[in-house]
């Protein structure tokens, strides 16, 4: 078993606001983090499997680019994640919910069991890491 | 908001140290040749780069990983409020291992962010000595 990785990048705008809380309570927990801001976001998407006998591929790198991009960066590129995201009018558009719905749109285009993990860097030196929902080392 | 979904968040920091590398139950030739440059009588040091890996489920509520604030707290408080710009060689004890290796170091600073944190959130830790030189050590290395 081979895993390989596609890096590709997106710029989005958020805020953090919990709508069952008043203004005040929004501002005491998430601060600065309320107002509407944006990050430059990394992606790394892993995928496992074995080589090809025909192709000596695990996956095809520009299948995968076209795939993201089709799947993922289509719809949060250049966006706002609160507005423009379906799955973010329920919950906090924080990077570790962010990396969880990018694992929920590639998931379902790729054959079962090829996502490996799902590598998602905020620009302050911090990722996140979702490897669905089987429990791993 | 009710998902439970289980995370790994890494967070990165830095922090500068002295340290000289020497053994005192060797002599000055033995600890020469064992440890090189490293063992310049005068110490030297590094800009040491910290990741650290916990593991958790996304809380309903703020949806970040639980603790993920008192990972930066416990980070801040124990090891950067000690570590950072201080001579590393008084901060290992005998117990720790015989001299400041980078080795000798992580295992330190696991015990000291295992103790600071719920049982079982840390996963990781990783130290870059250099950016050539780094060291890992996670939880299944853990007697």
């Amino acid at each position: 078993m081979i895993r390989l990785t596609k890096r590709v990048e997106f710029c989005a705008a958020h805020r953090y606001v919990n709508p069952d809380w008043s203004d005040d309570e929004n501002r005491r927990r998430f601060g600065k983090g309320g107002n509407l801001h944006g990050h430059n976001y990394v992606l790394e998407v892993t995928i496992q499997g074995t080589p090809l006998p025909e192709t000596g591929m695990v996956m095809d790198l520009k299948a995968l680019k076209d795939l993201i991009t089709d799947a993922v960066l289509d719809h949060v590129d250049h966006k706002n994640l609160n507005v423009d995201v379906p799955a973010f009018a329920k919950q906090l558009p924080t990077p570790e919910n962010l990396a969880v719905v990018i694992w929920e749109l590639l998931a379902v285009r790729l054959p079962g069991g090829a996502l490996y993990r799902v590598r998602l860097w905020q620009d302050d030196g911090s990722y996140v890491d979702y490897f669905g929902d089987e429990v791993r080392p | 908001m009710t998902s439970v979904k289980i995370v790994e968040v890494t967070q990165t920091f830095s922090f500068s140290a002295a340290h000289r590398m020497h053994n005192p139950r060797l002599s000055a030739e033995e600890n020469r040749r064992l440890y090189g440059r490293c063992n310049h009588p005068n110490g030297h040091g590094h800009t040491y780069r910290m990741a650290v890996t916990i593991r958790g489920r996304i809380s309903a509520v703020t949806g970040t990983l639980e603790d993920r604030d008192r990972l930066v707290q416990a980070v801040r408080e124990r090891v950067l409020d000690r570590f950072d710009q201080v001579d590393l060689d008084g901060l290992i004890s005998p117990t720790d291992g015989v001299t400041s290796t980078t080795e000798v170091l992580i295992g330190v600073l696991w015990r000291v962010l295992e103790e600071a944190l719920p049982p079982g959130r840390l996963v990781r830790l990783r130290i870059e000595e250099t950016p050539n030189n780094f060291f890992e050590l996670d939880r299944s290395g853990q007697a």
